[in-house]
Parts: C-alpha cells; structure tokens; sequence
C-alpha cells in the first residue's frame, strides 16, 4: 500500500515537474503579461489534458480520486516556476470541494456532461475571500421556478472571466449567514468588468462581477455557508501551504544557482559569507515548508487526529514564510533580481499574493487558536 | 556633583558625537529652518494633491501595459513646479530651499509615489555627485542648464552613472573595487578622455540630459585611478541601451548607458583623483571620500524614501481598517488590529527617526554643513542675483575657487566626521527600507484580497519599496558599511571585507 502511493506520488512529481520545466518555464516572463498580454490557453488546455485539474475531484467524476498529499505534491511542483497555473488549479478545486462536501456530486456531474471545452469544467470562485469574515454583498432572492435570482456586486471573483460557472458565496434575502450557488457564467444577469490588475497571479485572472437577477442553483442546506467554507478551507489551507513551498523552492534553487555564477570582490558572491547566511537562512525555510507541508498533507489523507491543526498551521507557518523568503530570494540577486527577466521578482509577488488565499492572514491566527478554545 | 571630573568617560564607546548627532545640530541651526521646512512640506503635500495621486495609479498602470513609455509628463509637471531646482542654493541660480529640508520632502512624496519621488530624487543623486567633485565651472554650467530647462519648459535632469554589468556591490567600495570586474575606461588622449564600456540600472537614464558618469583611467587599480566626467545625452560614442523591465517603481526609467570611442573633452573633466596632486588625501582616500560624500546624502534621502512607504502602508491599512467590517465589527475594533496598526506606525517612526539622525548627521559632518548652519542659511536667504550673477558666478569659473572648495572639503573633513556621516547614512537607509517593506507586508496580510488589486493602491507599494533594499548599496553593504565605520574602527583587529 505505502509503495503503490509512494510510487503515485513520485509519478506525479515527475509528470508536474516535466510540465513545470517544458511548459511553463520557457514563457514565464510572457506568461505573466497578461492582463497586458494574451491569456495561456494552450497552457491551461495541456495542464486539463494531462489531468492537473483532475487530483483530486473522486472517480465517479472522471477524476484521479487522489488525497491531498498528490494535490500538494502537484501544486508544489508547479509553483516552482510559475504559481498563476496552480492558482487556477486551486481555485477551480476549492469551488468543486465545496460543492461535493455539500452533497452536489450529481450537480457537478451534469455541469461536466455538458462542457463542451476546458473553462466548461472549470469554476470560477473568490478563493481570496472568506465570506464569514467579510460579508457577501450578492442576495439571493427564491424564483418562481423553483431557482434563485442573484443580484449585487461581487469583487474579486478569480477565473471570472474565464470559467464556465461560478460558485458563489450569498445572502439568501431575510435569512442569516450565507450559503453557495452555483451560477452559468455565460447567463443573463452577469456582468463582468475587465480583468482585475493584481499583485501577484497574473496569469490566474479575477474579474469584479455585477449580478442582476442572474439565475442560480442552491448548493447545500440555506445558512450552512460557514460550516462548509470552515472544513473545505480548513483542508485546503495545507494545498495553499505547498503552493507557497513550491515558491520557496524555485526561489531558493534560482539564489543558489546565481550566487555561484557572479562574482563580487573578486569572487562568488557564495563565497562571502553573509550571502552563505542568508542562503542558508532560505535552504532551511525550504526544509521546513517541505516537512511541514508532507506531514499536514498526510495527516489529511490519514484522517489523524487534529489534522486540521497541521493544515492550518502549516498554511499560516508556510505562507509567512514565503514572503519573507521570497524577498531575501531577490535580495540575493540584486539589482537583477528586481527585473522581469528573472522569475524572483514574480515569486515575491506571487508568495505575497497567495498568503491571502481563503481569507486575511491575521485572522486564520484568530481562527486556529478560537478552534483550540473551542476545544476545551 | 559638577566638581567631580568624568571628563573622559565621554570619549569612550559609543562616542558622543555618534549618538548625539541631533543635541549637536540643533545649535548650529537657525530658528527659521523651522519655517522653511514647514513651507517645504506644505509645497510637497500641495504638488502630491495636485499632480502626484491623480495620476500615479494610472501611470504605473499605463507601464504595465507598455514598459517602454517614458513619464514626460509627469517630468514636466515636476519641473514646471520647480522640484528640480529646488534645493539647489540660490547662490548659484536655484530655489535655495535648504538642503536639510529635502529629506522632509522626499519622504512626503514617497509617500505618495515612490517611482515619482525617484524621479525627482534621483536628479538630485547626479547632482550631489557632481557638487561632491566640487569643481564649480562644471557645476555652474550644469545647474545653468538645469535652470534653463525650468524657465523653458524642457527639463534638464542629472543621472548618476556608476554601476556597470560586472560590477553593482563593488562600485560603492574602494576596499572591493580593485578585485572587481569594472570594465568603464577613459583612456586619456590629446584634449580629453575617450571611454568605451558600459553602465546599468542607471535611473532616470533615457530622461536625463547630463550623466555623471564614473570611469577608471585604469581598469586594474580602479581605487586609484577614478574619473568622474559629465557626458551630455546626443555626445557622439553615447547612446542608451535597454530600459530594464522593473517589478516596481516602474515610472522612473532604469537604463543602459552604452559608451563606444566617446570623446569626453577636459572641459568635462569633473574630477581625476590622482591628478589631484595638491590633496594631502591619496588617490584611494579622495575616491572613498567622493563615494562617502555622495552616498552620506543619498542613503540618508533612501531612508526616507523608506519611511515614506511605511507611512503610505499604515495610511492604506489604516483607511481599510476604518472601513471594513470584519466578522461582524469594524476591522478597526479588533484589539489585534488596532495592535498591528500600533506596531505600523511604530515602524513608520522608526524609518523617520533613522533618517532624521542621519541628516543631523550629514549637517554636522558634510558638506550640508556650509548650507545649513546659521551663516550659510542667511547667505542663501539673503541672496540676491545680482549677487549671484556678478560675484558667486565668475568667481565659480576660476580654478583657485575649485581649488579652495577641494581643500576645504576634501583635505578639512576629518575621518571621523567622514565615519559619522557614512556609519548614520547606511543605518538610516537599511532600517528604514526594512521597515518600509515590513509596512508594506503588514499592509497586505491585513487587507487581504483588497490589498493585492491594483487599483487599490497597496500592491504598488510592496513593489516599489523592494527596490529601496538594493540600490544605493544592497542593505547587506550597508550593514558592513555601517559596522566598517561606527562599530568595527573601534577594534583593530576588525578587518573590513575580511573573507
Ligand atoms: C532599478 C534600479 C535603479 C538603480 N539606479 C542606479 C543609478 O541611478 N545609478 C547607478 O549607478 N546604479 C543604480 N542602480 C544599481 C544599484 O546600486 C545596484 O543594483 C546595487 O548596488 C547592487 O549591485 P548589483 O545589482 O550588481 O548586485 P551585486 O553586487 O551583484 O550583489 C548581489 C548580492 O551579493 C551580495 N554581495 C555582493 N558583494 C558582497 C560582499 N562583498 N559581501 C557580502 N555580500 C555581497 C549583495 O548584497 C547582493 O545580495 C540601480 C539598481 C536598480 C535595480
């Protein structure tokens, strides 16, 4: 049993590794132009037909049926060279959690038989946002058919522009709390602006939308928004921690590589020893995330007691991490490692954006030690 | 208590005069400095209002879109408010608002926009090193130009020219540069010197119309043999190479100056340093000297650069947090919050008063000196042009006047003014520039997905504000720097660069 999956998880690896090198690394730079540039279709269209988007969504989907150490172990890979790729993997997995912990499999199985392209499959989904801490602005109001009308304003929605439904979080209109629909994105009622310039992700895009009476579908019981948002993000925070790992990694690989190639004073800049210090400062943050990350991604799969603590620690842990590296990551390179030409300056942008993934940092602290007081 | 004699314990570590740079200042100021700063603020706040946030969003955006566009704009609507001539003393043409008073400004206009507040500043780093060779007939014709750009509406700004491909950290240190892979050379000829080689990162390049170029007339023992010399943008062998294609502060061009056989005539000469023969300083001594000058003024106005991003952040995180209910309360009512904007503010402070010591500093130990203290202050206020025009501008065209200039301030700084001002100059720039990113940080992990959209304003400081940490000296340099002259002089058996 452990060799069967210690063999997945290697063949994944290789396979998010070969794609990462061949596929992304080339036209990083490019890549990343986009809302400026052109958006990477055949990029996104290889990743769905090599089944990146399919790790973790169960079989009778059509999906890998994996756990999320191979989710992890996907997203790392990738956000070694270039994150925006694994921030649309994320975002679309998240939005299809949500709807399978709801009970919405048969939901998610008529959306799939009716895609006719890629972004048919795909969700859009405000995965920066966690609507218990800010409230949702869109209300759903009961239609005559049996369906919800959905109106008001949404900032933010990531894959907006480019998924063919939305998972969206609301008011039903006199009730409390918040619960999800799912949306056409294509359908009457849904207006989107242009894409939203951001920090990071570029190539993973969000637009701000405005619903006017656009038809929804109810996705679980009405009011029971939190709860759901609370246990998937709680599993997922562990897939954003290896994507900020994934970061570190490509960050400290490109320092590493680079303080052997230039020369100060009249020798390899590795050779100085405060540059030693601040190498080794990031090969153990490396570490670090990579134990962190594997042991909260298997106390996941193995359902081991207080798994949600290793995920949301490893998530606020890893993610801080990140920033910080990220910024020594360019540091490192100087005056180059502020430019486009290099991937540094992305991954400090990209780590910094990923540490608000599924909410405000500050308060998945609040969050986690609230969970501990709950407990006793 | 006053008969017992302790007399001497003062001169032990850490020595007053490092630590008391602000209690020594305030008496060699005058009480009108006060006004003037006031006034100075009020004219940036006014210029940010008026010119800076109508358009810094939209400009950034604009250099997403397409890097090569160049900010004239921006650039004629700053010269048009006289920011290029502002601290330049009246003597010789410009506002003559005092130089003490600039870090006050810079650090308001960052705060605003960083990448425009290097547009403006970064003039000022070419002109510092021009004033720092102290040779007046150049520095009167360039400021003149400068001058003129103003009353015609086409600006003339100064860039600084010193990094190369091979060489960014060794270029700031003579203890470095002999084992370093310069590759500028101006090789001495008949009338002049031809330079053949090249220079990166050099901001506001591609808008400047005088470079202060730094060169060696000998590529293996470039601590000896420095030349700083003045090439004007359209000087034949001279053309600009790529613009850099930058994270942040992506208005102010950084360029590639290419030099190919370029004839630099001894007019342009600013400064050679072993032609200097009567210094009592050696060649290696007047290029640090040059460096510190330069860089004891310019890490000073990097500090403020920093701290004006760490009040941009805490401003940005303060406004959301007043605005934005948070699990049901205002965000500004969470206890935790309220003890992040503490620590944000806490932060803000920190830069300033980094940068403030170290222009107490620069007053009492550079060439601030003769501006800002009470003599020099009423010269320059009193200042007509006529003045200016038929005494201070044909004295500036002798060499005696350039000679006396050079002894007093190259010969009369004593080494430990030198490390005082350098030692503060390095401390203000990496605190405050490490703070300014922890601000900016703070910022975005408090506002959460507002924070990372452009248009809100916050992503664009993390990303301007990481460049602060690399130019003017990486802050590791400045952390040696800063050891080299306050901490490490006090052991001899601290060895700089000891690796
Ligand atoms: C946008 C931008 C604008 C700029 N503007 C100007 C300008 O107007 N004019 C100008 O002349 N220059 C300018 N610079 C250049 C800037 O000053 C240099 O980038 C800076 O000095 C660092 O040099 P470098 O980039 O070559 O890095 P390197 O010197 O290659 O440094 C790489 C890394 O090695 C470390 N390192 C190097 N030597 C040592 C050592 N001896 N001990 C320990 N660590 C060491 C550094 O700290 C850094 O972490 C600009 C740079 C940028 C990016």
């Amino acid at each position: 049993m452990l060799a069967t999956k210690e063999k997945e998880f290697k063949m994944l690896e290789k396979a998010a590794a070969e794609f990462a090198r061949k596929e992304l690394s080339p036209n990083r730079e490019e890549n990343d132009k986009y809302p400026f540039g052109p958006f990477w279709d055949d990029i996104v269209k290889k990743a769905f037909d090599l089944d990146f988007f399919h790790v973790l969504l169960p079989e009778t989907l059509e999906g890998m049926g994996l756990g999320m150490q191979s989710f992890c172990i996907l997203l790392e890979n990738i956000c070694e060279v270039d994150a925006s790729l694994a921030g649309i993997i994320f975002t679309n997995s998240m939005a299809q959690e949500i709807i399978l912990a709801t009970g919405g499999e048969p939901v998610l199985k008529s959306m799939m038989d009716t895609a006719t392209d890629v972004y048919g499959h795909l969700f859009a989904f405000p995965a920066f946002a966690n609507p218990s801490e800010i409230e949702p602005t869109v209300t759903a109001v009961p239609a005559d058919d049996g369906r919800y009308e959905l109106s008001g304003p949404m900032e933010y929605l990531v894959l907006g522009n480019i998924a063919g439904n939305a998972l969206i979080p609301a008011k039903i209109k006199g009730k409390t709390g918040y619960v999800f629909f799912t949306c056409d994105m294509a359908s009457d009622g849904v207006e989107k602006s242009e894409p939203v310039l951001s920090l990071g992700l570029h190539a993973c895009p969000a637009v701000d939308v405005r619903f006017f009476r656009a038809k929804a579908d109810l996705i679980g019981d009405a009011g029971n928004g939190k709860a759901v948002f609370d246990a998937v993000s709680t599993r997922m925070q562990c897939a954003a921690a290896a994507m900020a790992a994934g970061i570190m990694k490509g960050s400290f690989k490109e320092a590493f590589d680079y303080s052997k190639e230039r020369f100060q004073g009249g020798r390899q800049i590795i050779k100085w020893s405060e540059v030693q210090m601040i190498l080794a400062e990031m090969a153990v943050q490396v570490k670090i995330a990579e134990t962190v990350v594997e042991q909260a991604g298997r106390s996941i799969d193995e359902k081991q007691k207080g798994w949600e603590d290793g995920s949301q620690a490893a998530a606020i842990h890893v993610c801080q991490m990140a920033c910080d590296h990220t910024c020594n990551g360019i540091q490192i390179l100087g005056g180059v490692g502020y430019m486009k030409d290099y991937g540094q300056e992305k991954r400090f942008r990209d780590a910094q954006q990923i540490q608000s993934l599924l909410g405000l940092a500050p308060m998945k602290k609040i969050g986690y030690i609230h969970r501990k007081m709950q407990r006793i | 208590m006053k008969e017992l004699d302790v007399s001497h314990y003062i001169y032990r570590e850490p020595r007053f005069d490092d630590i008391m740079c602000d209690l020594k200042a305030l008496p060699v100021l005058p009480k009108a400095m006060v006004k003037e700063a006031q006034w100075a603020i009020a004219y940036a706040r006014k210029f940010n209002e008026e010119v800076i946030h109508p358009q810094c969003l939209s400009l950034d955006r604009k250099m997403h879109e397409n890097p090569d566009y160049l900010p004239w704009d921006f650039i004629k609507a700053a010269n048009e408010w006289g920011f290029y001539t502002l601290f330049i003393p009246k003597a010789i043409g410009g506002w003559g608002i005092n130089g003490f008073v600039s870090p006050f400004v810079n650090e308001e206009i960052a705060a605003a926009c960083l990448s425009m507040a290097n547009l403006i500043g970064v003039h000022y780093l070419g002109l510092i090193t021009l004033f720092s060779t102290f040779n007046m007939r150049i520095i009167k014709e360039i400021v003149g130009d400068v001058k003129n750009g103003e009353k015609t509406g086409e600006p003339c700004l100064v860039s600084l020219a010193i990094t190369e491909p091979g060489a960014g950290t060794d270029v700031e240190e003579t203890d470095l540069i002999d084992k370093s892979n310069v590759a500028c050379h101006a090789e001495k000829v008949d009338g002049g010197y031809v330079v053949n080689g090249s220079k990166i990162f050099i901001s506001s390049g591609h808008v400047s119309t005088w470079h202060i170029v730094i060169c060696y007339t000998d590529l293996k023992k470039p601590s000896e043999n420095v030349i700083a010399l003045a090439v004007k943008t359209g000087t034949k062998g001279f053309s600009f190479g790529r613009m850099e294609k930058k994270m942040g502060q992506k208005a102010c061009p950084a360029s590639e100056l290419v030099f190919e056989d370029c004839f630099v005539p001894d007019k342009y000469v600013c400064l050679v340093s072993d032609e200097l023969t009567d210094s009592r300083l050696k060649p290696v001594e007047i290029h640090q000297k040059l460096i510190d000058y330069v860089t004891s003024a310019t890490r000073v106005g990097v500090g403020c650069l920093g701290s004006g991003v760490a009040k941009a952040a805490y401003d940005k995180a303060l406004k959301f947090a007043s605005e934005t209910r948070v699990g049901g309360k205002l965000l500004l009512n969470h206890e935790w919050a309220q003890c992040m904007l503490a620590e944000m503010y806490k932060n803000w402070m920190s830069a300033r008063l980094g940068y403030v010591e170290g222009n107490y500093a620069n007053t009492l130990y550079t060439t601030q000196n003769d501006v800002a203290k009470k003599s020099g202050y009423f010269m320059n206020r009193i200042m007509t042009k006529w003045f200016a025009n038929r005494v201070v501008s044909p004295m500036m065209d002798k060499p005696a006047t350039t000679r006396k200039v050079r002894r007093q301030h190259l010969d009369g700084q004593p080494l430990s003014a030198q490390q005082c001002a350098s030692g503060w100059a390095s401390l203000s720039k990496f605190s405050g520039t490490d703070l300014g990113i922890k601000n900016c940080q703070m910022a975005l992990q408090l506002m959460g997905q507002a924070g990372l959209r452009h248009d809100r304003g916050a992503e664009k400081l993390l990303r301007d504000s990481k460049l602060l940490q690399i130019y003017e000296g990486t802050n590791q340099l400045n952390r040696m720097n800063l050891f080299k002259n306050m901490i490490g002089r006090g052991f001899q058996q601290a060895m700089d660069f000891p690796e």
